[in-house]
């Protein structure tokens, strides 16, 4: 009985070291990320640049590869097609300042994560770039990242980021959704709030 | 507790909370018509009190000692405990391969329990992953959506957090599946269960210090952001565990939504302060 199971063990050793390799189709994009990654972690690893200096740069790169407008109203998703012109107008420049402040006192935290591209696939209008982040000090405690890219006249930019299954944008948005829903759907209550919080 | 008892309330419990998970459904579809992205969520005021009451006590007690935790021990012995207790959860996840179906992860999660244990010096490497035996691990909530039972509303336990009907049936049939709590039945069990769930839960807070202070210095609403992360985070895995790409749902809801590009939007000079 004992090498019966010792067999099974042996033949489900066996069909586990079968390795699936990700199919890379999207060059453009994967290399899109990659140049990313790198720029970004070169900001971040600069420690000649002060902490507004990185967070300039840093802030420079993230508004030349993200769509912020496109992310900005899709957030708001319904509210956008109901304000104003007004309301849309303190909306963005709302949004802008704390999309950047979400990130600006964090930036001094990098401590030496690389970013690995692994594959890429199309998803709709979408490109999917998959990667993983390496938690420093081990080889196999991964972060999985995955970047959702919209190809529009020849210009890649990052409409999404999704960690462990986790979309930021999605997750921005069912919070402003949960926000207005807890507010009679007042936008200007948000923006007020949005504003007080990039404080 | 009595092993058939606690059986039947887990079934009766899911089948109650599916019957109030397909009315609130049909509730949100009428509802929803002018809204998007409502949540399932209908217990939603209780929810925000437990959630308050969890926020004050990881306030005084767990960010606390996983502060010191993170301060006092080096990242070295950090990262062997976090292995240690991907260790341990992988008789359990062996188990949850099989009644999932799936062979080959279950030798998959056996060998590297096997490996690991001996070889990677009683789990705290993983040499397993060297060798090309990688897998995630799997719970009993994860087995009960591969076997077509849905989540059901948000539900905020008190000191365990975000769960849903599902995941909470499938955390307390986890200590009758775990094969761990049923070897030797004596003290080194329990010694074992206290290891995991006190020192998971610092391990786990612990590596969100930073990522949990800006969420809930930066949210709009914390709730909902904490929400949104654990429903995604969930379904993320049961359509992993489907073979459904998660990322295909994400494109109804993004190309749901239908850009008005009518209005650009004025151009805004950054400030950085």
């Amino acid at each position: 009985m004992t090498k019966i199971i010792f067999h099974i063990y042996v033949l489900l050793l066996c069909f586990s070291f079968n390795l699936t390799v990700l199919a890379s189709n999207f060059t453009e994009e994967e290399n899109f990320v990659t140049s990313f990654a790198d720029s970004a972690i070169s900001i971040l690893s600069n420690d000649s640049l002060s902490d507004d200096e990185r967070t300039s740069s840093f802030t420079e790169l993230v508004m030349s590869s993200i769509d912020l407008n496109l992310i900005s109203k899709f957030v708001l998703s319904k509210a956008w097609k109901n304000a104003s012109d007004e309301q849309k107008e303190a909306y963005l420049i709302a949004f802008k300042d704390y999309f950047v402040s979400s990130y600006a006192n964090r930036l001094d935290q990098y401590a030496g994560e690389k970013v690995d591209v692994v594959g890429s696939q199309e998803a709709g209008k979408y490109v999917i770039v998959e990667s993983n982040i390496i938690r420093e000090g081990t080889d196999t405690l991964k972060i999985n990242l995955k970047w959702r890219l919209l190809n529009k006249d020849n210009q890649i930019k990052i409409i999404d980021l999704n960690i462990e299954g986790i979309s930021l944008v999605i997750a921005q948005r069912e919070e402003f959704q949960s926000f207005l829903s807890n507010n009679d759907y007042d936008l200007d209550k948000l923006i007020e709030k949005i504003v007080s919080v990039s404080d | 507790m009595n092993l058939r008892i606690l059986l039947v309330l887990i079934i009766g419990s899911i089948l109650i909370f599916q019957g109030c998970a397909s009315k609130g459904t049909e509730l949100n579809n009428s509802l929803s018509q002018q809204e998007v992205s409502k949540a399932n969520d209908p217990f939603e005021k209780v929810n925000r009190a437990v959630f308050s009451f969890n926020i004050i006590f990881d306030k005084i007690i767990l960010r606390p000692i996983a502060i010191t935790y993170k301060a006092v021990v080096p990242s070295f012995v950090r990262n062997r405990i976090t292995y240690s207790l991907n260790n341990l959860s992988m008789p359990i996840t062996a188990v949850n391969n099989l009644l999932q179906g799936e062979l080959r992860k279950a030798g998959v999660s056996t060998s590297r329990f096997i490996i690991n244990s001996t070889v990677g010096l009683l789990g705290f490497f993983d040499p397993a992953s060297s060798m090309g035996l990688v897998t995630e691990t799997e719970d009993f909530g994860q087995t009960l959506s591969v076997w077509g039972v849905s989540s059901g509303p948000y539900l905020v336990l008190p000191f365990l957090g975000p769960s849903n009907p599902r995941d909470f049936a499938g955390l307390l049939s986890t200590s009758l599946l775990d094969p761990m709590y049923q070897i030797g039945g004596g003290s080194a069990p329990d010694s074992l269960r206290t290891y995991r769930l006190g020192t998971g839960a610092v391990d786990f807070r612990s590596q969100n210090i930073e990522i949990l202070d800006d969420l809930q210095n930066n949210s709009i609403d914390y709730y909902a952001a904490i929400r949104s992360f654990y429903s995604q985070g969930r379904e993320s895995q049961a359509a992993s565990n489907l073979e459904i790409d998660s990322s295909e749902q994400e494109n109804d809801i993004f190309d749901d939504f239908e850009i008005d590009e009518s209005y650009v939007g004025p151009d805004i000079e950054i400030s950085y302060d």
